[in-house]
């Protein structure tokens, strides 16, 4: 419960957080940390424009996405703490219905009849299908290291004692980090601040979207940052108490909207037609992780 | 009643159909098939239900004509099948009725295919019940041929027949195999019942024997490389027989497997792997071939290769658990695997249901041809939406929760001891995320490209929603498929039940269900109806909120263009075009156009064609069946049609068996 209710909070100022820093590093002042969900305020007050050529499917959809990220957050642990769900295997329970939600994202973009969000409805699920075993791998390692295969026991029962386990913390935190940002379309898979549809990913499938639904959809956004950061927060958490684990829950939410402003502010995206191989490299470092744990096992004497 | 008088019954009833059928008025032949499906159902579901409470029926039809007696039996596992036949053949019959209302024109083949949907039914619950090697092979025989005639019905279709022809040789190689594997088992132990294969298997070699009858059985399963008549002739049958076919006839090669894993002696651990390694690249190479096919039919069919590679995952992962001990993965793989043999079957059979009422009012399968028929038929567009969901795997429906249990087998067997294993089962985990991606870029795909945006090219008719008795069936299916979803911890016993049954206690046979497997199952449930409920409730908040806000209605944004038309939309082929050339050394592309020559000032009018080929039907079969045709050409001196040749054939013939048995050589 205590973890829902951290990241609905963070939701709030996460986005405003990574504009603040791009802002800053380009030399400007940039607007206000809450601007991002005053926008989305404004946006739940405003009428609608539906296209001719939608169906029920496009109206429902903002909807079933919001309440399958709603759903996925219910599965995050902090620390000790359990999520609202919490059952042996809940990992698997929380990628698919995140699924859920990517399905009705996509399907709404398809019932436009756009060619250009039609195109972007593609990219997003090539994308967020090559980045599926990477998840998949790093969450089956840690069952292998912990013996556990619920998030909650797994990240309570995580210990960083020996050389390798360091250094696997941080390749998950890379893996987490960048399934986060191919989850949310950022930079480096995916530029948020683009000009033109047909290099566009997420922003290109919600062109039609607007008034109430789009501020749902852009919530649900900030919701899957908050998400990813409490997940990577709880890699480093193990079972300190509650006064120690929200400042590092915060902390770390703070740290990695930072990095996303530096990362969005000195780097480039990939080239879109080389993407599905980048993400696809992602498996390759959760490999790596595996590896780490069979050593840790001693699996190899 | 006594059970086997109504064992007596399901196989009487079937037959008084087939011969009543072409006697009474044209009308009337559907719905009287309809009935007598139920019937028999209803015959053979009774003793299967007490079956499945643990009372195993036995019947035995002496018969000294034929060889002996004559056993059928009915235990859990094949309780288990008969059930599933059932439901669907009922759901497959009442919508057929409907669905071959279009062909009402040909009155003979009609009556024809009635009397064969019987045959059907009856000889696919037969390969069930019979315990007897010989017995097996004849109904197993039966159901093929039937099949097969029921497959022909469009049959002045070339492509139909050749698809027709190709399914009857490709059955046959399969029968070859088990006829094999049953006379091994003759000659070792003297006697065809099944009982002598568990006798063979404690007493020799498992793995031999055992890869005769997978690979006879996997033919009909479609477990790759053996897979190929799966997508030739699901397209080419009417749709409530491809809904049946991929909904049963694929799971009777499972069924086949099931027996005999459950006979095994030894060899688990080998088996196991095989059988893992072997059904995730199954479920990869069919998700990622649905992927890119254009004919939905012909996409629905390799999407049941993939779902057969879960549904081995499971057997493999069941094996791996048998073979260390292990009863919680014993029960985890197989009651994945049987759970998610009903699940295919509802699903499958809904897809197919949803794609024949396309195909009805559209008359085409090239999904490129069509668009926005969700304006048109909204409820068939909401059953193919859900069977997607389903399908993709995605909660709050039952194709969760057996991945769930799959992947909660792979996740208990990630621990299991051995690099090996570790290594083994970290692929798949891989392996099934990867498939759930790929179906759901699939069925993002069929779904956007059959039903969402406008029409794609002009139609022959106006699409309209198909009749009521089209889809009275689909809604009953999407029910059972919610209280798989709702229920899942009952389901889990049922099969828990079955799989407790049949594997010995010295495999993990005596286990009890951890306490956590329990919770998972019903939080599963219990979530799953509160994310059938949240989405419903930020809805109503959403219409609430923005009652009194402005709605207009206008045309998509164009990005400025203002003249787009329905050619511009994305089609399903560029949706799955950049995974296909990722994917190229195995998705074989066939492109035919010509290129725009520089001294072209004013190019003319040309076509571009692309169609995708079957990996091991271009690159392994073709060429295998060239080298033997041209091989068997050496030999056509045999067939020279002269008559006094042949008739010299028939007298060394019967020279040799004379002088055979003179001599006591045969």
């Amino acid at each position: 419960m205590i973890s829902f209710i951290l990241i609905i909070l963070t939701s709030l100022f996460f986005s405003g957080i990574i504009i603040r820093t791009k802002s800053r590093t380009s030399g400007r002042k940039g607007p206000g940390l809450f601007q991002p969900v005053k926008d989305i305020i404004r946006l739940f007050k405003k009428g609608a424009v539906y296209s001719k050529t939608t169906s029920f499917i496009f109206q429902a959809a903002p909807s079933i996405y919001y309440a399958s990220i709603l759903m996925a957050i219910m599965v995050i642990p902090l620390g000790e703490y359990r999520g609202i769900i919490s059952f042996e295997g809940d990992f698997v329970f929380f990628a698919y219905l995140l699924g859920v939600g990517k399905f009705f994202m996509i399907l709404a973009a398809l019932d436009t009849g756009s060619s250009f969000e039609g195109m972007g409805a593609s990219r997003e699920a090539l994308f967020s299908m090559f980045a599926e075993p990477a998840f998949f791998i790093l969450m089956g390692s840690f069952a292998l290291l912990t013996g556990h295969t619920s998030f909650q026991e797994i990240f309570a029962s995580l210990h960083f004692g020996s050389y390798i386990s360091y250094i696997l913390g941080v390749l998950a935190t890379l893996v987490l980090a960048m399934i986060a940002m191919v989850e949310n379309s950022r930079m480096p898979f995916d530029d948020p601040k683009t000009h033109l549809e047909l290099t566009m990913v997420h922003e290109v499938m919600i062109l039609d979207n607007s008034g109430f639904d789009l501020g749902l959809i852009l919530h649900a956004t900030n919701l899957k940052f908050g998400m990813y950061g409490a997940l990577i927060a709880n890699l480093f958490m193990g079972s300190f108490p509650l006064y120690l684990t929200i400042p590092i829950f915060l902390g770390i939410q703070l740290l990695f909207a930072v990095s996303i402003g530096l990362l969005e502010s000195f780097t480039a995206r990939f080239r879109m037609n080389h993407n599905a191989q980048y993400i696809l490299a992602l498996s390759s470092v959760s490999l790596l992780i595996f590896l780490g744990v069979l050593l840790m096992l001693g699996q190899f004497s | 009643m006594n059970e086997s008088i109504l064992l007596l019954f399901a196989l009487l009833v079937p037959v008084a159909g087939m011969i009543t059928i072409p006697f009474i008025p044209h009308p009337f032949r559907a719905r009287l098939s309809f009935i007598i499906v139920c019937l028999v159902a209803m015959v053979t579901t009774v003793p299967a239900i007490k079956a499945l409470g643990g009372e195993e029926i036995d019947s035995l039809f002496d018969n000294s004509l034929l060889a002996g007696n004559w056993s059928f039996h009915v235990d859990r596992l094949s309780a288990w099948f008969i059930l599933i036949i059932n439901l669907t053949c009922i759901n497959g019959a009442f919508y057929g009725m409907g669905y071959m209302k279009q062909y009402d024109a040909q009155r003979a083949n009609l009556s024809l295919h009635w009397v064969l949907f019987l045959l059907f039914q009856a000889s696919m619950l037969w390969v069930c019940m019979a315990q007897n090697g010989l017995v097996f092979l004849i109904v197993w025989e039966l159901m093929s041929i039937s099949s097969f005639l029921l497959v022909l019905f469009d049959h002045q279709n070339k492509t139909t027949l050749q698809a027709g022809i190709n399914y009857l040789v490709q059955m046959h190689i399969g029968v070859l195999f088990l006829a094999a594997a049953f006379i091994w088992v003759y000659y070792s132990e003297g006697s065809l019942e099944f009982s002598a294969i568990e006798r063979f298997f404690s007493t020799h070699s498992n793995f031999w024997l055992f890869l005769l009858f997978f690979t006879g059985f996997g033919i009909k399963a479609g477990f790759i490389p053996l897979h190929s008549w799966l997508p030739q002739a699901h397209p080419a049958a009417p749709s409530h027989i491809s809904g049946v076919m991929s909904g049963v006839i694929v799971k009777l090669g499972i069924y086949g497997i099931f027996r005999m894993v459950f006979f095994l002696k030894q060899d688990y651990i080998l088996i196991g792997e095989i059988v893992v390694i072997l059904s995730v690249l199954t479920g990869l190479y069919g998700i990622l071939n649905a992927s890119v096919h254009r004919d939905i039919k012909k996409m629905l069919a390799y999407c049941t290769i993939e779902n057969i590679g879960i549904i081995g995952l499971g057997i493999g992962l069941g094996l791996l658990g048998m073979g260390s001990g292990n009863g919680l993965l014993v029960v985890l793989g197989f009651t994945g695997a049987l759970l998610h043999t009903l699940n295919h079957s509802l699903f499958k059979s809904l897809l197919f249901f949803t794609a024949g009422a396309v195909y009805q009012q559209t008359h085409t399968r090239d999904m490129e041809k069509l668009g926005g028929l969700i304006h048109r038929m909204p409820q068939s567009a909401v059953f193919f939406l859900v069977g997607a969901m389903a399908i993709g795997g995605l909660p709050p429906f039952n194709g969760f929760v057996s991945e769930f249990l799959i992947y909660a087998g792979i996740l208990l067997g990630i621990k299991s001891i051995g690099i090996a294993s570790n290594t083994l089962m970290i692929s798949s985990l891989a392996g099934l995320a990867f498939i759930g991606g790929v179906s759901l870029l699939t069925f993002t795909k069929s779904f956007g490209t059959v039903f969402l945006g406008t029409p794609r090219s002009p139609l022959p008719q106006e699409p309209k929603e198909v009749s009521r008795g089209m889809r009275l069936p689909q809604y009953f299916i999407i029910l059972i498929m919610l209280s798989v979803g709702l229920l899942p911890s009952f389901y889990f016993s049922v099969t828990g039940s079955i799989v407790s049954a049949f594997v010995p206690a010295t495999a993990g046979g005596s286990f009890s269900v951890p306490a956590a497997l329990t919770n998972s199952l019903s939080s599963i449930g219990k979530f799953s109806l509160i994310f059938l409920a949240l989405p419903v409730l930020i809805y109503f908040i959403r219409k609430r909120f923005t009652r009194r806000h402005r709605v207009a209605t206008g045309p998509t944004w164009g990005c400025g263009y203002t003249a787009p038309t329905a050619g511009m939309q994305y089609t399903g082929k560029s949706f799955s075009k950049s995974l296909g050339k990722l994917m190229n050394f195995m998705l074989l592309e066939k492109k035919k156009y010509r290129e725009i020559r520089t001294n072209e000032v004013f190019p003319p009018e040309r076509k571009y064609t692309s169609h995708y080929n079957d990996f091991f039907v271009t690159r392994v079969f073709d060429g295998l069946v060239d080298r033997l045709l041209y091989s068997m050409n050496y030999f056509q001196f045999i067939q020279n049609g002269k008559i006094q040749m042949y008739i010299l054939y028939g007298i060394f013939f019967i020279v040799l068996v004379f002088l055979g048995t003179a001599l006591k050589l045969i």
